[in-house]
C-alpha cells in the first residue's frame, strides 16, 4: 500500500461532533415514541434468598400500570448478559446462568420484577406496592471464601465449587526448570479492587413490538448483533424478526454493554410484549452501579524466576478473580491477565492458573482493559522489586526481557511489530527518568517520585473468543460511497476512522464518505466494539469491501477506457491510467455508466482477523504527602505503538481517556461492600472518579510500529491507556517514599496507616 | 398534587407550561419542552451533564424545581449557536477532540460558556475548578480544557476586533 496517504493519518472533523456538540445527536435515553411507556425495576434488597411469594395484584391494580413482569410470565430460558455467550468457541461452552427474573436472587441489586406504566412515577410507584416474601440464603462475598467446600453454591458448576465456566491453564516451556535455572525466585500476591465503567449513559433501551411481532430494540449496547442473538434466543424468534440497534450514539461504555445492556433490554422487550407498547428502560445511575457489571476484583500471584544478570528463567501467574453473582465475562478475563501479564517478557518458561469464582456481589464482566490491568499491576510492580533487589535500574531490567518480534510466547498469533522499546526511550526522556532519586531532600515532608510500567494488549479478541466481521462498500450512482458496518461508535471515533479507510481505499474525497452503522437490520454480522478491535478487525473488514468495490469499478472503468485493469489508479475521485495520460475518468462517471446499464458496484468485506499487539510505556511523577498520606500524580507521560494512527486526535483522545481511569484505578476508583452485601460507593459521590481538578499534564506520545497484519498498520488502542497506569503510579509512589504497596487504590487513608506503619 | 403553570424564557423563547411541583427543571426541558441536548448522568447534582445557564449562572437541572424557572431566562445547549454560526465554544470541541461520546458535552460547554460569559482570560486552574463539577469519563479533560482556553481566545479576538 502507498505510504502517502490523503485521508488516513489526518485530523479530519469527526463525523458525530457537529450534533453532539449541538446538543442534537440522539441517545437511547432521549427516545421518545408514540405510546410509550416507562419501565422500572424492582431490585432485591437482599444478597442472597429465595422468592416465597410475590404478590403484584395491587401493583397491576394501580390506574396507569400497564404491565408487571416477574419470573412468573417472562421466559425461562437462561442466558448470559455478555457477547461472549454468542461467540464462545467448541468445546468451551457458554455458561448461560441467569433469567431475565428468577426465583432465586443472588446479589443486592438482582431483578425481582418490573413494571411498565404511563409515567416514571407511576411505575416508581408500582414498583412500591408489589410484596415479596424471601427466605434468605447463606452468602458468601470474597472469592477465596467463596471456592471453600462449606461456602454456599451460587450455581452449579463443573469445574470446581462456585468456578463459571473452566479454569484456564496456559503454559510454555518448563516451569520447574526454569525456576531451578534462577538465582533467585521472588513471588508476591496483589488484590485488586472493584472498579466501575462509569460510563456517563447509564444502560438503556427502548423497545417496540409491531403488531405482526417484529421486534425494534434501540439501546445501549457495543454490540447490536450479537445483542439480537440473545434477545431472539431468550424470546424464542427469528434473528431476522428481531432489529436491535443504537439511535446511534452511546454515551460510553468502557465494557460495561458488550452484549446486552445489563438487563435493559429483555426487560423493556418482555414488558412491551406483555403491555403491547412501546417500553424504555432506563437505570437511574444507583442501578447502574449496583446492578450493571464492574471490573473483576480479586486476587494475582507472581512468581518469578530470575538470573543475577536480571534475565527472567521462569513466571508464574495465578489469577482468582471475583465474578459476582454471574458470570458475564467471567470464563474469559482471567484468560486474558494471565495471557497479557506472560506475553509482555519474553521468558521461556512460563505458566499461568486462573479462574473466577462466584460470590454474592454485583457481577463482574469487560471494562477496559479486560484483566490485562489487574495482571499488569502485579506483574510490573513485582518487576521494579526484582530490579531493586539486583540493583538494576527499572528501564534496564525491562529493556533486557521484553517480548521482541519473532521470539515465542504464549500467544498463538506470532508477535509482527514492536515499538516498545522506543516508547519506552521516548517516554523516559520526556518524564526526565534521570531525575529518578534525585529529587528530594531528606526532610521534604512532600516527597516526589518517578516509576514506569509497561504493557501490551490485544486487537480483537480471537483467541479468546471468537471474531469476525463483515462490511459492505457500495458505489453511489454519483461515485460517492456508502459504508455499512455493524459496528457502534460510543465516543471512540469509529465511524470517522472506517469512513477515512474507506476513502483512503477507494480514492476519494472523505466528504463523499457516509456510513450506516450499529443497526442490525442494515448491516452484515459484525460482532461490535469490544476487545480495542473497531479499527482494526471491523477496519480490515471495510478495508476489503472498498478494495473489493474498486476492483469491479476498475474492471468496468477499463473497459470503458479500453486499458487494462492492473495499469489503472484513483486519486480524488479520478480514474487514470498509470501508463498513458490521457486515460482518465471520474468514478461518477463509471457509476452512472453502469447504473445506466443496470450495475452497481457493491464491495463486501469478510474478514476474520488476525491478531496484533499493541505496546506502551507509562511513566508517573509523584508527590506524596507524608504527612496525610495524599498521592498527587503530577505528570503521566503515555508513549504508545498503535501501529498507525488513522486519526492522531482521536488516538490521543483514547490515550488520555484511559490513562484518567487509569490514574482512577491506581488511587481512588473502589467500590467497596457491607456486611449484608450492600455497595458502599453507589453513587458519584461516593465512587471517587477523577475530575479535572485529578488530572495532571498527561502527554500521549504516538509511536507506529506498523504490524502487517492491520489495516493500514494499525493496531489496537482503546484500552492500553490504563493497561499500565497503575503499576506505573505504585512504582513512582515507592520511588517516593519506599514503601511498596500490594493492594490498590492507593487512598489517602491507605497510605498514610502504611506511612504510619514503618515509623 | 396540583398542577402549577410555569413562565419562562427558554433560549430567548417565552414558555408556559403545567407542571407538577415535584418535576425538575431538567425533566421540564427533555421530557416536556423535547429539547434532549441537556442530558442526565445522575438526577442528583453529582456529575454535570443536566448543566444549564439559568440567569447567567449555571446551575444542575436536575436538582432545581421547576417552579424556581419562574420568570428566569434559562439557556441550553440548544440555544446557543446554530450549526453555520456555532458558538465559540462549540467550534473548539470540536477542533480539539473534546468530544468523545459527546455525553457529558452539552454540560461540559454550558459550564464553560458560564465562566466564559464573566471572564474571557481564565487561567487553566479556573478552568478546571469551573468543570470540576462535570465529570467526563472518556476525554481525560485534556483537550476539554485546551478546547475552552481556545474558545476564550476566540471570544476575546472578537470582542476587540
Ligand atoms: S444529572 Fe444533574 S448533575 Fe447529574
Ligand atoms: S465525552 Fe463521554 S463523558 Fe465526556
Amino acid at each position: 500500500m502507498k505510504k502517502d496517504y490523503t485521508v488516513v493519518g489526518k485530523n479530519i472533523r469527526k463525523l458525530d461532533a457537529l450534533e453532539k456538540a449541538m446538543g442534537a445527536a440522539t441517545f437511547t435515553t432521549d427516545i421518545k415514541l408514540p405510546g410509550m411507556l416507562y419501565g422500572k425495576v424492582l431490585r432485591s434488597p437482599y444478597p442472597h434468598a429465595r422468592i416465597v411469594k410475590i404478590d403484584t395484584s395491587k401493583a397491576e391494580a394501580l390506574p396507569g400500570v400497564k404491565a408487571v413482569a416477574t419470573y412468573l410470565n417472562t421466559p425461562r430460558v437462561k442466558f448470559n448478559t455478555s457477547a461472549t455467550s454468542t461467540f464462545t468457541i467448541p468445546p468451551l461452552q457458554p455458561v448461560e446462568d441467569q433469567y431475565i427474573f428468577d426465583s432465586v436472587v443472588r446479589y443486592v441489586g438482582d431483578e425481582v420484577a418490573a413494571v411498565a406504566a404511563t409515567s416514571k412515577k407511576v411505575a416508581e410507584e408500582a414498583l412500591e406496592l408489589i410484596e415479596v416474601e424471601y427466605e434468605l440464603l447463606p452468602t458468601v462475598f470474597d472469592p477465596l471464601e467463596a471456592m471453600k467446600e462449606d461456602a454456599p453454591s451460587l450455581h452449579h458448576c463443573e469445574a470446581g465449587k462456585n468456578v463459571p465456566g473452566e479454569k484456564i491453564h496456559i503454559e510454555m516451556g518448563d516451569i520447574e526448570l526454569g525456576f531451578a535455572e534462577a538465582d533467585n525466585v521472588f513471588e508476591h500476591t496483589f488484590k485488586l479492587p472493584v472498579q466501575k465503567q462509569a460510563q456517563m449513559e447509564t444502560q438503556a433501551a427502548v423497545a417496540q413490538v409491531s403488531v405482526d411481532g417484529k421486534v425494534t430494540v434501540w439501546s445501549t449496547t457495543q454490540t447490536p448483533h450479537p445483542s439480537r442473538r440473545i434477545l431472539a434466543t431468550i424470546f424464542g424468534l427469528p434473528y431476522s424478526k428481531v432489529r436491535v440497534l443504537n439511535p446511534p450514539y452511546i454515551g460510553g461504555g468502557f465494557g460495561v454493554r458488550i452484549g446486552l445492556s445489563a438487563k435493559a433490554e429483555p426487560i423493556a422487550l418482555a414488558l412491551a410484549m406483555l403491555a403491547k407498547q412501546p417500553v424504555k428502560v432506563v437505570y437511574d445511575r444507583k442501578e447502574d452501579f449496583i446492578a450493571s457489571d464492574t471490573r473483576h476484583s480479586g486476587y494475582v500471584t507472581v512468581k518469578t524466576g530470575v538470573k543475577k544478570d536480571g534475565t527472567f528463567t521462569a513466571r508464574k501467574i495465578v489469577g482468582i478473580l471475583n465474578s459476582g453473582a454471574y458470570c458475564s465475562w467471567s470464563a474469559e478475563a482471567p484468560g486474558v491477565l494471565g495471557a497479557m501479564g506472560l506475553s509482555i517478557y519474553y521468558c521461556p518458561n512460563q505458566m499461568y492458573d486462573g479462574h473466577s469464582v462466584y460470590t454474592n456481589t454485583t457481577p463482574a464482566g469487560a471494562m477496559r482493559g479486560f484483566g490485562n490491568p489487574q495482571g499488569m499491576f502485579a506483574v510490573d510492580s513485582q518487576v521494579d522489586i526484582i530490579a531493586e533487589a539486583l540493583r538494576m535500574d527499572p528501564m534496564e531490567i525491562r529493556r533486557k526481557n521484553i517480548m521482541r518480534p519473532g521470539l515465542p510466547w504464549v500467544l498463538p498469533y506470532p508477535c509482527q511489530s514492536s515499538g516498545l522499546e522506543e516508547c519506552m526511550d521516548l517516554g523516559a526522556k520526556a518524564i526526565v527518568w534521570d531525575q529518578r532519586g534525585k529529587q528530594n531532600q531528606d526532610r521534604d515532608t512532600i516527597r516526589r517520585g518517578i516509576g514506569m510500567a509497561i504493557g501490551t494488549h490485544v486487537s480483537n479478541a480471537w483467541p479468546f473468543c471468537g471474531d469476525y466481521s463483515n462490511a459492505y462498500v457500495t458505489v453511489q450512482q454519483d461515485g460517492s460511497i456508502q459504508v455499512a458496518s455493524g459496528v457502534p461508535d460510543m465516543g471512540t471515533g469509529t465511524i470517522t476512522t472506517l469512513s477515512q479507510m474507506a476513502a483512503e481505499v477507494m480514492g476519494i474525497a472523505f466528504e463523499q464518505v457516509g456510513i450506516t452503522f450499529a443497526d442490525t437490520e442494515s448491516t452484515p454480522f459484525e460482532i461490535g466494539s469490544h476487545a480495542s478491535r473497531t479499527c482494526y478487525a471491523s477496519g480490515t473488514a471495510v478495508v476489503a469491501a472498498a478494495q473489493d468495490a474498486k476492483k469491479q469499478v476498475f474492471e468496468y472503468a477499463a473497459n470503458m477506457l479500453e486499458v487494462t485493469p492492473g495499469e489503472l489508479d484513483i486519486e480524488n475521485g479520478i480514474i487514470y491510467s498509470t501508463l498513458t495520460q490521457e486515460k482518465s475518468i471520474s468514478l461518477g462517471q463509471v457509476a452512472m455508466e453502469a447504473h445506466l446499464r443496470g450495475q452497481q458496484f457493491i464491495g463486501v468485506g469478510r474478514i476474520i482477523p488476525q491478531n496484533a499487539p499493541p505496546y506502551l510505556a507509562h511513566f508517573a511523577e509523584v508527590e506524596v504527602d507524608t504527612e496525610t498520606g495524599k498521592v498527587r500524580v503530577t505528570k503521566m507521560v503515555a508513549a504508545h505503538d498503535v501501529g498507525k494512527a488513522i486519526h492522531p486526535l482521536i488516538v490521543e483522545g483514547q490515550l488520555e481517556g484511559g490513562l484518567a481511569m487509569g490514574i482512577g484505578y491506581a488511587l481512588s476508583e473502589e467500590i467497596k461492600y457491607d456486611d449484608r452485601g450492600r455497595q458502599l460507593n453507589n453513587g458519584f459521590h461516593k465512587y471517587m472518579l477523577p475530575t479535572a481538578m485529578d488530572i495532571p499534564e498527561l502527554e500521549a506520545i504516538i509511536v507506529e510500529a506498523e504490524d502487517p497484519t492491520g489495516p493500514f498498520g494499525a493496531k489496537g488502542v482503546g484500552e492500553t491507556g490504563l493497561v499500565a497506569t497503575a503499576a506505573a503510579i505504585a512504582n513512582a509512589v515507592y520511588d517516593a517514599i519506599g514503601i511498596r504497596f500490594f493492594e490498590i487504590p492507593l487512598t489517602e487513608e491507605r497510605v498514610y496507616r502504611a506511612l504510619k506503619e514503618c515509623k | 398534587m396540583q398542577k402549577k403553570i410555569l413562565k419562562f424564557k427558554l433560549n430567548g423563547e417565552l414558555m408556559e407550561l403545567l407542571v407538577s411541583p415535584s418535576d425538575t427543571l431538567v425533566d421540564v426541558v427533555r421530557d416536556q419542552l423535547g429539547l434532549t441536548g441537556t442530558k442526565k448522568g445522575c438526577g442528583k447534582g453529582e456529575c454535570g451533564a443536566c448543566t444549564v445557564i439559568m440567569n447567567g449562572q449555571s446551575v444542575n437541572s436536575c436538582i432545581v424545581p421547576a417552579m424556581q424557572a419562574m420568570d428566569a431566562e434559562v439557556e441550553t445547549i440548544e440555544g446557543i449557536g446554530t450549526s453555520d454560526k456555532m458558538h465559540p465554544l462549540q467550534e473548539t470541541f470540536i477542533d480539539y477532540g473534546a468530544i468523545q461520546c459527546g455525553f457529558c458535552t452539552p454540560g461540559m460547554i454550558m459550564s464553560a460558556k458560564a465562566l466564559l460569559d464573566g471572564n474571557l482570560s481564565p487561567s487553566r486552574l479556573q478552568i478546571k475548578e469551573t468543570i470540576a463539577g462535570n465529570i467526563c469519563r472518556c476525554t481525560g479533560y485534556v483537550k476539554i480544557e485546551q478546547a475552552v482556553l481556545a474558545a476564550a481566545d476566540k471570544l476575546k479576538a472578537t470582542k476587540d476586533k
